[in-house]
C-alpha cells in the first residue's frame, strides 16, 4: 500500500518532468519537495521539521522520488540484507557542508546532493534523450502514413553530453549500490534525510518492538532497506527509519508495529545534543532560504563583459544562482529548447544551473513556461504582460558584420524577429535598409542573434547581471485603423 | 516521362484540340480556360465571402482542384501573434479555402509553414491550425529538416538548389495563401515571399541576397492559385508587428493564377510600384510571371 502510494508519486514526478513541466494548468508538484520548498520560503524548513516530529522520515518513503527509485531497484533485485549496520557520522558532515555552501551562495553543492534535483536531471538529461529517438521514429512512422499529429515529435531537447554522461554515471552507480544496499543514498548521503532524522528521533509515529512476541529470527533486518533494525537490542534507529513498513509486513509474530505516541526515547545527553544540532541546522536552513538576493549589490560594473543570460523571472544573477538547484524542470519546460544546463558559464559554483542558449533558438515573446515550472523561486512565475517588459539582456549590433553593409544586399532578419522593434530598419545607401538598435526597448530575447545570418554574427546578446524593465512598446493604443479599400489602384 | 504518362498527355492534347474546335459556350461549359480572367480583385467583404466571389469569377474551384487530388495550402502562420495583429493569414479565409477544396473533390488538404517563431505556438496562436482543422484539412508540421528534400533550381540566379517540404513535392495542387504586410527586409511581403515558408534553408536567403532568392525559389513550383489576404494589412513594423496599431482593416483580397501578377496587384494596394519591389521585377524578368495585369484579364469585384 505504502509502496504503491510512493510509486504513484514517483510516476507523477516522472510524467511531470517528461511531459507537463511548465504547463500553467498543472499544479507545481515539486513544490512539495524539501529543498525547493525551503528555498521558496523559510517556513518550508519549519514545516519539514514539524512533519518529521510527527511522522518521522515518512517523507523519504512516500514523497521522495529518488528514494522510491532506489527502493524499486532493490526490490527488483530481491536481495536480502545482512541485518543491522550502524549509521555513518559522515552524513552529518554532508548536511553541514550543504547548509554552509547554501548559505554561502554555492548552490552547486546542494544542487548535486538534493535528491529531488538529482531525480529531475535523471529524467530530463538521461531518460528523455534516450526516449526521444523512439518517440520521434514513432511519430515519423505515423506521418509516413499521412497521419499527422497522432504523436508529436519530442521537438528540441537540449542535449548536453557532459551532463548526460555524468547523470548516466550517477544513476549507474546508484543502481548498483541500491541493488546491494537498499536505500544507500537515503542512509549515507542525503542531506534532506539527515535533516529530517534530527527531528524524527522522538516522532509521534514510529516503528517499535512491542510485547514479547519477538523470537529474534532476524527476518526484519533482512528486509530493512536502511539496515536500521537491531534485533539484538530490540530497537529501531528512528533517525534513519523511513517508515517503509517492510519490517512490519515481514514479521511473522507481529512483534513490530507502527505505533503512535512519544516516549520511545528518554531525554539523555545524546538526545539533547541531537536537538541542539537539529535546531542549529534548522536555523542554518532558514538563514539560507531567507538570504535576500543581492540584486542591487550585483549591479554589473563592467558593461563589456559578455555575461550568460538567465531565464526571465530570475531577476538577477545573484537571485538565480543562489536559489537554483539545477533540477532542470525549466529545461524540460522551455518549448523553444533554448534553456540548457550550463557547463561553467556561471562558474564552478553554478555547475549545471541553466543558461539561455541563443544558438538553439530564442526566448518566445509570450511564453512564461520556465517560471511556471521552477519550484524553488530561482525563476519566478510571471504573467505574459509582465514578462514582455522584462529585459534579461541587451543586444549589441556590430554594423561592420552586417551583411547589408558587407555585401550590399537586403536582409532585416533581426528586425523581422524583434518583438519590440528595438531592432528596426532605417534607410541605407541605394534604397537598402539597415538595422538600427534602440537598447532601451531591447528585451535580450535573442531573436535577432538567432535570426542573424551573418558569420560572425552582427548582433549578439549579453546577459544582464540584474534584469531590467523596458517601457511598453505597443504604440497605437486605439487599435487598428479602419479604412476599407475604396477603389482598386490598378 | 514513361510510356503511360506519354499516352495520357497525348490523349489530353488530342482532347484539348477537339475542345478548341468547339464553339465558345460549349468550351466554357467544359471548363476550358480561354476567356476566364487570370486575376480577381475583391474588396468590401469578409474574407470567406470575398474568396467565394473571387474564385467564382475565376471559373470556380473546379478549375483548380479535381476529384481525388491532394492539395497543399501554404498560409502564413509564421508568427506567434493572434489574428488581430495581421501577422498571419486570416484564419477564416484559410478555413474557407480548405472547405472549398474538399467540396471540389480533393482527397486530402494539407497546410504547413516553416515558421519563424516556435512552430507549435505559431500554429496555435495564429488561429490557422484550428481553422485548417475546422475546414477538414490537416495542419502538418514543418519544424525539422527531416520533412524537407533537396531539389535543384535550374534557372535560379543565386539559389541553385533548395530543400522543399515533402508535401509540396507530392501534392497534385498547390495553393498559396499569403497575407499582405509590411516587411522590414523585403519591403513588402505577399505571394512569392510566402514561399520562403515552403523551404528549409530560409536563413540562407538573407545571406545570399533576399530579393533574388525569393524570385529563385518561386521557380520551383508555381502555385495553381495565389490568394493574397489583405483583410488586415500591417502597414509598419512588419513582418511581426508590435501591436494592433500597426494594422489597417482594408477588407481586400487578390486571387491570381499568376503569382507575379498577384504580387504586382497587391503591391499597388500596399501603395508601392511593383517595379520598385526587386523580387517582383526579378521574377518578371526571369519569366516566372507577368507584371502586366491586363494581359491576364482582371475581374474587379466590390461587395
Amino acid at each position: 500500500m505504502r509502496f504503491l502510494l510512493a510509486f504513484t508519486v514517483a510516476a507523477l514526478f516522472l510524467a511531470w518532468f517528461l511531459f507537463r513541466a511548465g504547463r500553467a494548468d498543472m499544479p507545481l508538484l515539486p513544490a512539495l519537495q524539501a529543498v525547493p520548498s525551503i528555498l521558496r520560503w523559510w517556513g518550508g524548513a519549519a514545516a519539514l521539521a514539524l512533519g518529521a516530529m510527527v511522522a518521522g522520515r515518512a517523507y523519504c518513503s512516500v514523497l521522495c522520488p529518488l528514494g522510491t527509485f532506489q527502493e524499486a531497484v532493490w526490490r527488483a533485485g530481491r536481495r536480502r540484507l545482512s541485518g543491522y549496520a550502524p549509521g555513518s557520522p559522515v552524513r552529518y558532515w554532508i548536511l553541514a557542508l550543504v547548509l554552509a555552501a547554501g548559505a554561502a551562495g554555492l548552490a552547486a553543492v546542494p544542487a548535486l546532493l538534493d535528491p529531488y534535483a538529482a531525480f529531475g536531471r535523471g529524467v530530463t538529461q538521461l531518460l528523455r534523450p534516450s526516449l526521444a529517438g523512439g518517440i520521434d521514429s514513432l511519430a515519423g512512422f505515423f506521418e509516413s502514413l499521412g497521419l499527422y499529429g497522432v504523436i508529436s515529435g519530442t521537438g528540441r531537447v537540449p542535449f548536453v553530453p557532459g551532463l548526460f554522461w555524468s547523470t548516466a554515471a550517477f544513476f549507474l552507480a546508484l543502481t548498483l549500490w541500491s541493488l546491494r544496499k537498499g536505500r544507500p543514498f537515503c542512509d549515507a548521503l542525503c542531506p534532506v534525510g539527515t535533516f529530517l532524522g534530527l527531528f524524527s528521533r522522538s516522532s509521534l509515529l514510529s516503528i517499535r518492538f512491542s510485547g514479547e512476541s519477538c523470537t529474534g529470527c532476524g527476518l526484519c533486518g533482512t528486509v530493512c532497506p536502511q539496515e536500521c533494525i537491531s534485533v539484538k537490542e530490540r530497537t529501531v534507529d528512528a533517525d534513519r527509519c523511513v517508515l517503509c513498513l517492510r519490517c512490519v509486513d515481514a514479521c511473522p509474530g507481529g512483534a513490530l508495529s507502527l505505533s503512535f505516541g512519544g516516549g520511545g526515547q528518554s531525554l539523555s545527553r545524546r538526545g539533547l545534543l541531537r536537538t541542539a544540532a537539529g535546531t542549529l541546522a534548522a536555523l542554518g536552513v532558514v538563514f539560507w532560504s531567507s538570504k535576500k538576493d543581492d540584486t542591487v549589490a550585483a549591479a554589473a560594473s563592467s558593461r563589456d563583459e559578455k555575461l550568460p543570460v538567465s531565464p526571465p523571472g530570475s531577476k538577477s544573477r545573484g537571485n538565480f544562482t543562489k536559489k537554483c538547484v539545477a533540477c532542470t524542470a525549466c529545461v524540460a519546460a522551455c518549448p523553444a529548447g533554448i534553456i540548457r544546463p550550463s557547463l561553467g558559464e556561471w562558474g564552478a559554483a553554478g555547475l549545471f544551473q541553466p543558461v539561455l542558449d541563443y544558438r538553439r533558438g530564442y526566448c518566445q515573446y509570450g511564453c512564461t513556461a520556465c517560471g511556471d515550472a521552477c519550484p524553488t523561486g530561482a525563476i519566478e512565475s510571471l504573467e505574459p504582460e509582465e514578462k514582455q517588459l522584462v529585459s534579461i539582456g541587451k543586444a549589441r549590433f556590430l554594423r561592420r558584420n552586417c551583411i547589408v553593409r558587407k555585401y550590399g544586399t537586403a536582409c532585416g532578419a533581426c528586425s523581422e524577429h524583434c518583438p519590440t522593434q528595438a531592432m528596426r530598419m532605417v534607410p541605407f545607401r541605394g534604397g537598402l535598409t539597415i538595422p538600427e538598435l534602440d537598447p532601451s526597448i531591447c528585451l535580450g530575447c535573442g531573436a535577432c542573434e538567432y535570426a542573424c545570418p551573418a558569420e560572425p554574427k552582427a548582433v549578439t546578446v549579453s546577459g544582464l547581471a540584474v534584469h531590467g524593465k523596458i517601457r511598453p512598446v505597443s504604440g497605437g493604443e486605439g487599435g487598428p485603423t479602419v479604412a476599407p479599400l475604396e477603389e482598386f489602384p490598378f | 516521362m514513361d510510356r503511360r504518362e506519354f499516352l495520357k498527355r497525348t490523349a489530353a492534347l488530342g482532347l484539348g484540340g477537339v475542345a478548341l474546335l468547339l464553339p465558345g459556350g460549349v468550351r466554357r461549359a467544359f471548363g476550358a480556360r480561354e476567356g476566364l480572367p487570370g486575376l480577381a480583385a475583391v474588396r468590401g467583404g469578409e474574407p470567406g465571402e470575398m474568396f467565394d466571389r473571387g474564385v467564382a469569377a475565376l471559373g470556380g474551384m473546379g478549375r483548380f482542384v479535381k476529384k481525388g487530388q491532394t492539395v497543399v495550402i501554404k498560409p502564413n502562420m509564421s508568427w506567434d501573434v493572434p489574428p488581430e495583429r495581421g501577422g498571419n493569414t486570416n484564419p477564416e479565409l484559410v478555413e474557407r479555402i480548405v472547405r472549398r477544396c474538399l467540396e471540389a473533390g480533393a482527397s486530402k488538404v494539407y497546410a504547413f509553414d516553416h515558421t519563424c517563431d516556435l512552430w507549435r505556438n505559431s500554429y496555435r496562436n495564429s488561429g490557422v491550425e484550428e481553422a485548417v482543422k475546422r475546414g477538414g484539412g490537416v495542419a502538418a508540421p514543418a519544424d525539422t529538416s527531416g520533412y524537407f528534400q533537396k531539389v535543384p533550381l535550374p534557372g535560379g540566379r543565386v539559389l541553385k538548389e533548395t530543400a522543399v517540404h515533402e508535401l509540396l513535392l507530392e501534392c497534385d495542387v498547390f495553393i498559396n495563401v499569403p497575407v499582405l504586410k509590411h516587411h522590414g527586409g523585403a519591403g513588402i511581403t505577399m505571394g512569392m515571399k510566402n514561399l520562403m515558408g515552403t523551404v528549409w534553408n530560409r536563413g540562407e536567403f538573407h545571406s545570399k541576397g533576399l530579393h533574388q532568392c525569393i524570385a529563385d525559389v518561386s521557380l520551383f513550383r508555381r502555385p495553381a492559385l495565389t490568394v493574397i489576404d489583405a483583410y488586415r494589412m500591417m502597414t509598419r513594423h512588419g513582418p511581426r508587428g508590435t501591436s494592433e496599431g500597426d494594422v489597417t482593416v482594408l477588407k481586400a483580397q487578390i486571387l491570381s493564377t499568376d503569382i507575379v501578377a498577384g504580387d504586382a496587384a497587391a503591391a499597388r494596394i500596399f501603395g508601392a510600384d511593383p517595379k520598385n519591389v526587386a523580387y517582383i521585377r526579378n521574377a518578371a524578368e526571369m519569366g516566372i510571371g507577368t507584371m502586366d495585369l491586363e494581359s491576364l484579364g482582371v475581374e474587379r469585384i466590390a461587395l
